[in-house]
């Protein structure tokens, strides 16, 4: 299985899942490039057999959304649960994607996840690493999953 | 059901969903704890008469792994039955877990349906 088919299958699960909003993916491509703009990102680090950075960029907009159908209320503005909402979102992705990487995600470590927002602010990539992305639709707005592998498995 | 149960996830998010999701279940619980990690579960798991415990296993400072050693060592405690709920469960992970004690695990994405099939029989 390709990265961007991970990303989409990891994605397409946890949406139908727990979200229960259709996310539609496009096509996949190089990381969006920043600087980010009125967005919230969620990100979790990988160490071990394989290193690496799951990341979550979406509008703000989307991320209101998101949130809002995770707790199963309204969100009316960018706040601590909605960064709480989204750095959990990018723990679940990072948990399923590190499943399909190694056996079972055997001697892979997740870090604890972490989540920024603001008008405009950038994230370095990591050295070495093979990236891609996947941009996703929602009826509310954008986002795109991105996963950076140092040392890809399979 | 007249009964309590001690949520330890370190994202209150995560908190409110398996709280939601509880009752999504049809698992109706007198009253919902939480703790933002170990240490407070522990405390909580003091000061409380709980019936079961769903923790988070990822969690700084005392994580889930680290918590169900320490409930371990609590004669007061250490009978209170614990069903992990992560993202981590890699066979490796999840056998330490029941190795220590964890009397089930539930992988995060999951349905009300899956929380119920897990926890309605150590109710």
């Amino acid at each position: 299985m390709s990265m961007a088919e991970q990303i989409i299958t990891a994605t397409e699960e946890i949406f139908s899942t727990m979200i229960m909003l259709e996310a539609t993916p496009g096509e996949p491509g190089a990381p969006p490039k920043g600087p980010f703009r009125n967005s919230v990102t969620g990100m979790v680090g990988m160490a071990g057999q394989v290193r690496g950075l799951l990341a979550i960029h979406l509008t703000e907009e989307a991320a209101k959304s998101v949130t809002g159908s995770f707790l199963g209320m309204d969100v009316a503005e960018i706040d601590d649960d909605v960064r709480d909402a989204i750095g959990e979102l990018a723990n679940m992705l990072a948990g399923s994607i590190k499943m399909m990487l190694t056996d079972n995600g055997k001697d892979i470590k997740l870090s604890i996840p972490s989540a920024i927002s603001g008008a405009e602010y950038t994230i370095d990539n990591l050295a070495e690493a093979e990236s891609t992305s996947v941009p996703f639709t929602l009826p509310a707005g954008t986002f795109t999953v991105e996963l950076q592998l140092e040392h890809p498995a399979g | 059901m007249g009964k309590k149960v001690l949520i330890v996830d370190d994202s209150n998010t995560m908190r409110k969903i398996v709280s939601r999701s509880l009752r999504q279940a049809g698992l109706d619980f007198d009253e919902i704890l939480e703790a933002g990690d170990g240490q407070e579960g522990l405390a909580v798991l003091g000061a409380n008469q709980v019936d079961l415990v769903l923790s988070d296993i990822n969690m700084p400072n005392m994580g889930g792994l680290d918590f169900l050693r320490a409930k371990a060592q609590d004669d007061a405690i250490k009978g209170i039955p614990v069903v992990m709920i992560s993202t981590e469960t890699g066979s490796d992970i999840i056998g330490e877990a029941m190795s220590l004690g964890a009397k089930g695990a539930i992988k995060k994405p999951f349905t009300p349906e899956a929380i119920n099939e897990t926890i309605a029989p150590l109710l």
